[in-house]
């Protein structure tokens, strides 16, 4: 039960502890900052390693902090889920690789340290939400993500990066009450906070408390995720954040919300204190509503980075169609798409940033003719742009494909036309994209002379997106891992 | 009998590596000519090596990568994948001769060369594709790597026929990705290896359903009206390119795909006892007459070629949907004639262009003492469509009237009829105008295309002919398209 227990500790205690330490290390020299932070993300990327192939070797396993056995003591507990540590730490040694030369260009110089500090602190939340066990423990990681999340997105200190982070702010605030207050009704009806005790003391709880809870629970969380209506706070705050801040943010953050559903369904579909069928289907709808109106939106936007914060919008709509579908393959696409769109979004932003870096300017209009100037860049960007439309053999075609799949094994074939055809939509404004970059006469001659991005993005943007191909090419590695996972999930609800 | 050989795998990865070589050649001419003729002479190789295997019935299979249980990327060549992709390789060779003629001062030369490559690459691999998902994969890449050659110009009106080019195929292709998940469902596979996967079990509406789906997906590129519509507007590219999409490539693909859906996924007896193919076929007859008919009134000679495409093309459809032996016969061997004669056409357009800046029928009095022989293969290729005997057009309307009278739907053959007069209606007055009308100056000097514009064109007229004239002679295409139907049909 306790074996290897400092790396399941280590995961988080790295980071924060590198967080903490960071405005010391960069007090005299920012550049300092940036490799301490460096250093603290590759060694917790080492020992995150370590825990996937653990799991993926001989499934889930858990510690108990301080000896203190299960319900009483802290539990951490790593499952396949649980994996999205890999891609969290993936992307935030490239967003730190990134951020060297970006934080110097787009913040005072003061600020970097503290910045580096926040990202640190954003990360390190964001594994420990991925790993414990514990429903309060959700609840603090979720809290310590949140609010670094609102500082990161003001950094700049520009005025409307403040009124980003304010409505963000707001809106993160209320889906944290909602948790919270979910939280505190789970421990009211069963006395334990531990997920797995939880679970199976629910059996026989009242079923209207019951349903309160799991329904403030999953608008939390939704809230988090940035589904269609509850997006809102969402394209502010994803595009006026710096560039590598946006990848983390938009990558990963707004997955916060979907590893909570997933918690969620783990204590409702193993307690089988409530049957589900009402909110998966409120959730197959939000999720077609969220593809189709995201595309929407994105279609009508000139901001590069705006369109990027909407198409995030339409892609967690995969992801929770998936969840909401309960079939097999659906959830196995959704869990899936987790990591792919980490990745896949990731490119895009910091492919954005780079151009935002060397130009200066972030519409379309613009930056008409820059792939000229800048192959790589928009070489990894269209590379991007195919992969999130779902173009085989690129990283979103599977994902794409899995939750088709589960909405027809579901008996619901609308929703695999829904997302087919949302697919479509989302296409429109990559198009525009891609078009404008390499097809479009440039608005300013001057954009034909900007010189490629520095070799400290390149790599980054280049790593990630050849990472979209591989994920694609190589899709059954992460099908095959998640898929023990998913059966285990849906194996009370005789899915699976 | 089938064996594992990774040339199955070869033929499209060869114009993958040489797309790749293109690109990375960037502006230098010579490398770029040296990597696009060597990898389109490998590829014609590769394909003609596997050509007497195939032609004993021996099946190359490669499984490339596999996802999960029946859903991954594999390779197969049978009779019919080796049919098309012969055709499609040994065009892209006189294609690519004729594009670094027609293509001599244009810019942007390595994007153009680099996807031409990737065009090719991918439409060989939906050819070989093993199962509906290998289709699709490369059904959606042939439309991406199509769209930076649509709008090679970069003009507005290219802009606009390119987004109007994306817009039909992509919704054809989630069509087609609606009905692999559907087929992959009902069938519990989506391989291309049997005559019919899915069985009357699923249920009628849903199996009718499923066909409409998956025949309004290819039936995008195979331009059945009324679907058609992105095809005379994407004839802005550059002639090559229409010449690639238009005998070899995109609308080939389409056509290629609703043999696979007829004759592989559902299969001749289901489709007998569904009963929806006599649908498939009227609309088909109404493509070939309606569309016949528009070409006649079109002045511009490549918009004439676009509707005489469209025409041509639901040969091939009505084919299929016609569900006898003689009519599925007509409907591979169609695939080369059709595809010889109007690249042939297109060739001689573009010369035609490119010496004297003409493109529209009116202006063509006389052209034929300025360029003889260009309009010789023009000729050849105008008899063919008409159906004149000895010429590859004459085996496939031969075939197909027998066809629609063995599936006793004898007014198919009038439809032949019709279509032949339609086609002697417009083609035969550019023909006329040619070599029967005063050229506008006195004083005519022979001035012909330069050699790697003339030579793929006559190389192409020469094949109409040999096509139409070695029908019995084994070893030719023909009796691969013979061997595929033996498959298919169970005979």
């Amino acid at each position: 039960m306790t074996t290897w227990p400092p790396l399941l500790v280590a995961v988080v205690v790295v980071p924060i502890l590198g967080a903490v330490l960071t405005p010391v290390v960069g007090q005299w020299r920012a550049r300092r900052a940036a490799d301490w932070a460096l250093g603290t993300m590759l060694l917790t990327s080492v020992v995150a390693l370590l825990l996937v192939a653990r799991v993926a070797d001989g499934g889930p396993f858990s510690y108990v902090a301080g000896g203190w056995e299960v319900p009483y003591g802290i539990e951490l507990r790593f499952d396949e889920f649980s994996a999205v540590t890999a891609i969290i730490c993936l992307l935030g040694v490239l967003a730190i690789v990134f951020s060297r030369r970006y934080a110097e260009h787009a913040l005072p110089e003061v600020r970097i340290p503290y910045y580096y500090a926040l990202l640190l602190l954003n990360l390190a939340g964001m594994l420990g939400f991925s790993i414990t066990g514990d429903l309060f423990n959700l609840f603090v990681f979720m809290e310590i993500l949140s609010l670094s999340g609102y500082a990161l997105v003001a950094v700049s200190g520009e005025k409307i990066a403040e009124m980003a982070a304010f409505k963000y702010l707001v809106m993160g605030a209320v889906s944290s009450i909602a948790v919270l207050f979910a939280i505190g009704m789970l421990y009211a009806l069963t006395g334990s906070l531990n997920m797995a005790d939880v679970a199976s003391r629910l059996g026989g709880a009242p079923v209207a408390p019951v349903a309160v809870a799991f329904g403030m629970m999953a608008l939390g969380f939704m809230v988090k995720a940035a589904i269609f209506p509850l997006h809102i706070w969402l394209p502010d705050a994803h595009a006026i954040a710096p560039s590598p801040v946006s990848a983390i943010l938009s990558g990963l953050v707004v997955k916060v919300g979907i590893v909570g559903m997933l918690r969620l369904y783990q204590i409702a579909y193993t307690s089988r204190a409530l049957d589900l069928e009402a909110l998966n289907t409120v959730l197959m709808w939000l999720g077609a509503l969220s593809i189709v109106m995201g595309a929407f939106f994105a279609v009508f936007q000139d901001d590069v980075k705006m369109m990027l914060a909407y198409s995030t919008i339409s892609n967690i709509g995969y992801i929770v169609m998936g969840l909401g579908l309960a079939s097999s393959a659906g959830v196995i696409g959704a869990s899936v798409h987790v990591f792919n769109h980490a990745i896949i979004k990731a490119t895009l932003f910091l492919g954005a940033g780079a151009l935002i870096f060397r130009t200066g300017k972030r519409t379309l209009t613009d930056l008409a003719g820059v792939g000229h100037a800048m192959p790589w860049t928009v070489a990894a960007i269209s590379v991007g742009a195919i992969s999130i439309v779902g173009i085989p053999p690129t990283a979103g075609f599977l994902c794409k494909w899995y939750i088709a799949l589960g909405a027809v094994e579901a008996g619901h074939p609308f929703f695999a036309f829904a997302l087919v055809f949302g697919a479509l939509f989302i296409f429109i404004y990559y198009i525009r994209m891609v078009n404008a970059f390499y097809f479009r006469p440039p608005r300013d001659p001057a954009i034909l002379e900007v010189r490629e991005a520095p070799a400290s993005m390149l790599v980054p943007i280049l790593v990630l997106a050849t990472l979209c191909l591989v994920m694609g090419v190589l899709g059954r590695i992460p099908l095959s891992f998640i898929e023990p996972a998913v059966t285990r999930l849906l194996a009370p609800i005789g899915g699976g | 009998m089938e064996v594992i050989d990774a040339r199955a795998a070869l033929a499209p990865a060869i114009s993958l590596l040489c797309a790749a070589l293109v690109f990375a050649s960037g502006e230098r001419t010579f490398w770029r000519r040296l990597f696009s003729l060597s990898a389109a002479l490998a590829k014609l190789v590769i394909v003609m090596s596997m050509l007497p295997g195939a032609l004993r019935g021996v099946v190359y299979v490669f499984d490339l990568v596999q996802f999960t249980e029946g859903v991954g990327l594999a390779f197969r060549a049978d009779a019919l994948g080796m049919f098309f992709s012969l055709v499609s390789s040994t065009l892209w060779l006189f294609t690519t001769v004729y594009a670094i003629g027609y293509m001599e001062r244009e810019p942007n030369r390595m994007r153009f060369f680099g996807f031409f490559a990737l065009c090719v690459s991918t439409t060989v691999g939906v050819a070989f594709a093993e199962n509906l998902l290998t289709m699709f994969l490369f059904y959606e890449t042939l439309t991406i790597c199509t769209y930076p050659l649509v709008i090679h110009d970069e003009t507005p009106e290219a802009m606009k026929a390119g987004r109007k080019y994306l817009a039909y195929t992509l919704t054809g292709g989630a069509f087609v990705l609606l009905g692999s998940i559907a087929t992959f469902q009902l069938a519990g596979t989506m391989t291309l290896s049997h005559p019919g996967i899915l069985t009357m079990d699923a249920g009628r509406g849903t199996l009718i359903a499923l066909f409409i789906c998956l025949i309004a997906g290819f039936g995008v590129k195979a331009a059945i009206m009324p679907l058609h519509g992105w095809l005379p507007s994407a004839m802005v590219a550059p002639t090559p390119v229409s010449a690639l999409l238009h005998a070899v490539a995109v609308v080939k693909v389409g056509a290629f795909g609703v043999l696979r859906v007829v004759y592989n996924v559902f299969g001749v007896r289901l489709l007998d006892e569904l009963g929806v193919c006599d649908w498939l076929a009227a609309l088909a007859a109404f493509t070939i007459i309606a569309a016949s008919i528009v070409a006649v009134f079109q002045d511009n000679l490549k918009r004439r070629l676009a509707f005489s495409t469209i025409s041509q093309l639901s040969y091939i459809v009505l084919g299929a949907s016609l569900l006898t032996p003689l009519a599925a016969t007509a409907a591979i061997v169609h695939i080369a004639n059709q595809a010889f004669a109007k690249i042939t056409m297109f060739f001689v357009a573009g010369s035609i262009q490119r010496v004297t800046g003409k493109t529209t029928v009116h202006e063509l009095a006389g052209i034929g003492y300025r360029m003889p022989y260009t309009m010789g293969a023009f000729t050849i290729a105008a008899l063919s469509f008409i159906g004149v005997p000895l010429f590859a057009g004459f085996v496939t309307k031969w075939y197909l009237s027998l066809g629609a009278l063995e599936s006793g739907a004898w007014w198919y053959a009038l439809v032949m009829l019709g279509s032949a007069l339609l086609n002697a209606a417009y083609w035969l007055p550019v023909v006329y105008a040619a070599f029967f009308k005063t050229p506008p100056s006195t004083h005519v000097e022979m001035q012909e295309a330069h050699w790697t514009m003339l030579g793929p064109t006559l190389v192409c007229a020469a094949y109409v002919i040999l096509l139409g004239a070695t029908v019995s002679v084994p070893g030719m295409p023909f009796a691969l398209a013979r061997a595929a139907v033996t498959f298919v049909f169970g005979m």
